[in-house]
């Protein structure tokens, strides 16, 4: 108990360094007014506008000022487009979390069957060419990924869309819905339109794949490696003298015990990819956090730079403090 | 892990060898070729086939003057301008870019650019990021308590958010070559610092409770000396596997900062993230050769790092180790320890180990 | 291109029940493209609901919190203007004005017509046209137009009906800031006087007296507008039923939406490639209109070669440079390659379309055709006693005049290079830092672009030329202050136009920019769409717009 509390205290100074980073760094790189009039005001006008928005004062008293916010919930307004940060939060988080959620339905789907299947055909081809493919799948970037996969299937072949959440027609419809959750796919099929359904699914499945490769190749290791140690110990080796087949010890003896550290991973994984969602969102236009955070950060826009990234780094040090707890509970030893 | 790793009949690992016995040096022993030797079948295959893509690399970036018709910031022959997205041809293998240069020539010198980034971001992580584990690990206290939680929090950190706005404090946003190497490699420093602070950490950790290390303490040898004699030298045996993944890490995000549109000017020096940036509106033309060759170049270049580092990880894991002789008994101490290279050990189980985490991105 | 062949569905949509039309799903063909296939229905039946698409970002529809191409193309819907232009004008008259004169040196009256009221009901009175401006100042947002205002000292209200400007200089340019972006009227009872309104309570408040009101708002996906019946201003009633704006984020898809019917019109950004590949569809328009956007290069007086604080400073020899470059410089080629002739070549200060541009630079420079003569620079240079090859640095934007812009100063540096008299190197910055730079004497040269505020000449002359310039490169001259303050206060139209002229040539001498391309407005259209007009006024009115 005392470690899980302890650990739960670390989440606290974890996300206040990455807010105090971003603050720092935000205010190093320039302010919103620059980006958004220096090609056409002199320095003497954008400093007026700069005194006249605060961004003048002491770096300490704005940043005292703006963990007063914090504190009292308030994360503030976009200065580029004059929307609640907690809005921007919910309308790009819920796109962002709908693609990691296809990506990792893809990862499973291929990473899991395939890491299966390498780790029981040891050291012989099938596992040299499931390696091979891990590790292309780690080797090629996302974007570029997403390049091919545009060219081959919307531009070529023309069957799948190149980019976007779903046609212009199914999003005007599902944001007119009430009480929309954001995730389209749910509200799709709450729609009850079959059409709108299949439009958003065939948005998914170019993002979905180039995302989800890649984490499959980040799988397939996974469950190789801990799947040929779990083969490696004393009670499969105890079946194996019995006589039960190869194929039966993986399905039936070492899939479970080497499914557990993936059960950690997948938390690591969805940290990442939600920190790391700017390319694949990008690609695709995939309007979420990943792919705001870089509109935001072009134009300065302080506020919901860190806005996003407090979201972010709340996400990701929770999901490192529910890692450490179970590893914690599968392993006795790990204490701090 | 656990204090005395098993011995194993196929090699012996400098940890497992301590003080004086690893002093005999020989070409042999060096890292990479040691493990050459000592790999058979798929693993051999593996090794070998990624150091020859990485020496091929190597002799792209050498001999890019050589090889290529043009120079990489060149946009006009004898007759003219080369033109812009044409078709690949004779006078242009690989065709031209939408900015008008040969892709054939951008793909060939984007070896040195990348090669370039690989040593300059390595170098910048490993020494800061060794320095800091021993240091941690060896006098432990505070100090070991506060880089621990900082070292948690910068991992945390998304990788591609702050390289983009260390390219944008640290070169100005300006998008010469150096600063878009040294945008990538401080970025990539900052996330890899903390992977070898953990590894070196662990394993200082558990060497400083070594015999020869209390023995050459107490004959009072100084503490400099204590820790790269005989601490360092015994805690590197993962940093091979580390130094591929940072170099692999660097390569891909180098690309996505081009991809992003902070990459390096074309005058500057040839990147092929960059060129794959510039390549997006050409994809729904259906014009290919302009992002089909750079993209390939990174995957290329990617593939032969980890190649190499993943058979490395292989061979320095007993458990993974191909079976030379049948030998069924493989050892059971590492057994339940996940595949993390230190990461339990340094008391933050990350539960994955470098080699499971995927690019930044 | 692929998709050029699949067959046009009418994509025109029934009646004013948008929402059930919408529900047809009626777009594109067979091509699996993203298109639900939908239950057929009530297809090409009414006309006159106009679905535009654009990749603009909007920012918000509040006029002090925003100066933007995307959201300046609603407020010009939804708001009134005092002054505006009529579609095919780039000059302005009374719009919810009766009357609208300078009354005095720095005085300008203008009053309002009868009975004008917001959608929601409530009055216009002089006192929402105070409000508006007071708060524009007030506020100065860090996205607002406020300085548009800055030569406003106070603005007056002697009755409900009457609005007095008064002026800190004489101006002739302030009726065009009446119609600008710093000046759409809204409603006092709604917006708050010292900060900004969210775009959702506007919508809400239906605080719109423009020719359209907003039914239906969601960020950045999609405005739906339908005709305000309470506006009675210059541009009338609107000859469509609805106009609804849907936001893609990438042109490629643009560019497929236009070409499959999902969009009656794409509007503002298809890529140049795109547009060239869509003028040989049929059943596509391409329709063509002055830009007011250019692209120049500017030199720093100070830093350049030559410059006042070189070692080796020497005013004539660095005009010789600036001079030089004009010689060589092939704008023709650059057109070609870079921007695929979505610029076009831009021989002087003030582009095409508007009143009083010419082409001072042709004349004085290059081939006197517009083409480049290398020989020419080479004797300039000579003469002033410059050493070759000239070092000079040229730095560059990365992100915000586009990705073009890379190999147009790729294109830059080649062709001085290549005379041998130059050796250039260019350099990219990201966007705010080079902005931040550009003013701290570091660049020699470097790269901007500008699209106006309003549509008058000076706004291409006085922020650029007058010794107080916001560009702060050194560029200093009494004359040509002196005539900059000349023309802005001249009454007679034709005077005027004649000085700024002569203008354009006393700065094409001095050169301390140098103009390079001129961009176009482009919206492609389904054929059976009439009544798009791009103009000189820059402003895309909506309301010309029909369906068949």
């Amino acid at each position: 108990m005392r470690y899980i509390f302890v650990r739960f205290l670390l989440i606290i100074p974890t996300v206040f360094i990455l807010i105090t980073m971003v603050f720092v760094f935000m205010r190093m790189i320039g302010d919103p007014i620059t980006a958004a009039q220096g090609g056409r005001l002199s320095a003497a006008q954008l400093d007026d506008m700069r005194e006249a928005a605060g961004y003048n004062r002491p770096i300490l008293v704005q940043y005292v000022e703006y963990l007063g916010q914090i504190l009292r919930g308030d994360f503030g307004t976009t200065i580029s487009d004059n929307r609640p940060v907690t809005e921007v939060l919910v309308t790009y988080g819920t796109a962002t979390v709908e693609l990691v959620f296809y990506g990792l339905i893809v990862a499973f789907l291929i990473g899991i069957p395939l890491g299966m299947i390498a780790a029981a055909k040891r050291d012989r081809w099938p596992d040299a060419g499931l390696r091979l493919f891990a590790i292309l799948a780690y080797a090629t970037p996302v974007f570029f990924l997403g390049l091919l996969l545009k060219l081959v299937f919307s531009v070529w072949l023309g069957i799948l869309p190149t980019s976007g959440r779903a046609s212009s027609r199914t999003r005007i419809e599902l944001s007119r819905m009430e009480d929309a959750t954001g995730i389209y796919l749910i509200d799709a099929i709450r729609a009850g339109d079959m059409g709108h359904v299949a439009d958003v699914l065939q948005h998914a499945v170019l993002p979905a794949t180039a995302l989800g490769l890649l984490t499959a190749g980040v799988f397939l290791r996974l469950v190789r490696t801990n799947m040929i140690g779990t083969l490696a110990m004393d009670y499969i080796d105890t079946a194996r003298s019995r006589g039960v087949s190869e194929y039966r010890l993986v399905r039936k003896h070492a899939y479970r015990p080497a499914l557990i550290p993936i059960v950690t991973v997948i938390g690591m994984q969805t940290a990442m990819l939600l920190g790391g969602a700017v390319l694949t969102e990008t690609t695709f236009e995939w309007r979420g956090l990943g792919f705001q955070l870089t509109h935001y950060l072009s134009a300065r826009d302080f506020i919901a730079v860190q806005g996003i990234v407090a979201l972010l780094a709340v996400i990701v040090a929770v999901t490192n403090f529910l890692v450490d707890i179970v590893v914690a509970l599968i392993d006795p030893r790990v204490r701090y | 892990m656990s204090a005395t790793t098993p011995p194993d009949s196929s090699t012996t690992t400098p940890a497992a060898v301590p003080g004086t016995a690893s002093r005999r040096y020989s070409w042999r022993r060096l890292p990479v070729i040691r493990q050459l030797r000592q790999s058979v079948g798929v693993q051999r295959g593996m090794l070998i086939t990624g150091l020859v893509i990485v020496g091929l690399m190597l002799a792209a970036a050498l001999l890019a003057p050589l090889i290529t018709p043009y120079g990489p910031s060149q946009l006009r022959g004898e007759d003219g301008l080369f033109g812009a997205r044409q078709a690949p041809s004779a006078e242009h293998w690989l065709g031209t870019t939408a900015g008008g240069y040969d892709v054939f020539t951008r793909t060939i010198y984007g070896t040195q650019t990348a090669l370039l980034v690989i040593i300059v971001a390595v170098a910048f992580s490993l020494f800061i990021g060794v320095a800091l584990g021993l240091i941690s690990g060896y006098y432990g206290g505070w100090v070991d308590r506060v880089l621990v939680v900082v070292a948690d929090a910068i991992y945390a950190f998304p990788t591609l958010l702050l390289a983009i706005v260390t390219a944008i404090v640290i070169s100005g946003g300006s998008s010469s070559l150096w600063g878009g190497i040294m945008a990538t490699a401080v970025a990539i420093t900052v996330v890899f610092v903390p992977q070898y602070f953990r590894v070196i950490r662990a394993e200082t950790l558990r060497i400083k409770t070594e015999a020869y290390v209390e023995a050459a303490r107490v004959i009072g040898t100084p503490t400099l000396r204590i820790m790269v004699r005989h601490v360092l030298r015994n805690a590197t045996r993962s940093l091979p596997l580390l130094v591929t993944l940072n170099a692999a890490e660097a390569i891909l995000t180098l690309a996505a900062l081009g991809f992003l549109g902070f990459g390096i000017e074309p005058s500057a020096a040839a990147e092929w993230g960059y060129d794959l940036n510039r390549s997006v509106s050409d994809v729904s033309s259906g014009i290919w050769w302009t992002s089909l060759f750079p993209g390939a170049a990174i995957v290329l270049m990617v593939l032969g790092v980890t190649l190499v580092g993943e058979s490395l990880q292989d061979l320095a894991d007993p458990r993974l180790r191909t079976r030379r002789r049948t030998d069924s008994q493989a050892p059971q101490a590492t057994a339940s320890a996940p595949v993390s290279a230190g990461g339990a050990a340094a008391g933050v189980p990350k539960g994955t180990g470098p080699s499971e985490i995927g690019p930044s991105s | 291109m692929r998709h050029s062949t699949i067959p046009r569905r009418s994509r025109a949509l029934t009646g004013t029940a948008l929402a059930a039309a919408l529900l047809i799903s009626a777009c594109g063909g067979e091509d699996g493209n993203g298109d639900e296939g939908g239950n057929g229905g009530e297809e090409g039946g009414g006309a006159g609901d106009i679905l535009i698409g654009t990749t603009d970002v909007k920012v918000t529809i509040d006029p002090a919190g925003s100066y933007d191409n995307a959201s300046f193309l609603i407020m010009n819907q939804v708001y009134p203007f005092l002054l505006n232009s009529q579609p095919g004008e780039s000059d302005v008259e009374p719009d919810i004005a009766e009357t609208a004169e300078f009354t005095g040196e720095t005085e300008f009256t203008v009053t309002l017509k009868e009975g004008l009221t917001f959608a929601n009901g409530n009055e216009l009175t002089a006192s929402d046209v105070k409000f508006s401006f007071d708060r524009q100042t007030d506020i100065m947002h860090e996205n607002g137009p406020a300085y548009l205002l800055s030569n406003l000292e106070s603005v007056e209200t002697p009755d409900d009906h009457t609005v007095v400007f008064h002026l800190a200089e004489p101006d002739q340019t302030f009726p065009q800031v009446l119609s600008s972006p710093a000046a759409p009227i809204v409603d006092e009872e709604v917006f708050p006087a010292d900060e900004l309104l969210a775009d959702d309570d506007i919508v809400a408040e239906q605080a719109f007296a423009g020719p359209y009101v907003i039914d239906d708002y969601s960020f950045n996906d999609i405005v739906t507008l339908s005709p305000n019946e309470a506006y009675e201003g210059l541009l009338g009633a609107p000859e469509n039923d609805s106009v609804t704006i849907e936001y893609y984020s990438e042109s490629s898809n643009l560019r497929m939406a236009v070409e499959q019917g999902d969009v009656d019109i794409a509007y503002r950004t298809l890529l140049a490639t795109d547009v060239d590949d869509l003028r040989e569809v049929d059943g596509l328009n391409v329709i063509d209109g002055p830009g007011g956007e250019i692209r120049y290069m500017v030199f720093n007086l100070a830093v350049m070669p030559y410059g006042t604080q070189t070692e080796e400073a020497d005013a004539e020899a660095a005009l010789a440079v600036r001079q030089a470059v004009a010689d060589i410089l092939d704008r023709e080629e650059i057109s070609e390659q870079a921007f695929l002739s979505s610029y076009t070549p831009l021989y002087s200060f003030v582009p095409e379309g508007l009143t009083g541009a010419n082409q001072a630079l042709m004349e004085l420079y290059g081939d006197g055709s517009g083409g480049p003569d290398a020989d020419r620079a080479a004797e300039r240079l000579e003469e002033a006693g410059v050493e070759t090859p000239v070092e000079l640095h040229i730095e560059y934007g990365t992100d915000r005049y586009g990705e073009a812009s890379a190999d147009e100063y790729a294109m830059i540096r080649d062709q001085l290079n290549e005379t041998g008299l130059f050796d250039v190197t260019i350099q990219s910055t990201e966007w705010t830092q080079f902005t931040e730079e550009r003013t701290q004497d570091i660049y020699p040269a470097h790269q901007l672009g500008w699209f106006p505020d309003y549509s008058d000449a000076d706004n291409y002359l006085s922020p650029f030329f007058h010794s107080e310039n916001f560009l702060a490169n050194h560029f200093s001259d009494e004359e040509i202050d002196a005539a900059l303050i000349d023309q802005v206060t001249e009454e007679d139209p034709e005077e005027r136009e004649a000085k700024i002229e002569e203008l354009q040539y006393m700065v094409a001498e001095h050169l301390p920019t140098l103009p390079m391309q001129q961009g176009a407005q482009t919206a492609v259209t389904a054929d059976y769409i009439d009544g798009v007009v791009l103009d000189g006024s820059f402003k895309f009115r909506f309301g010309s717009i029909t369906a068949e």
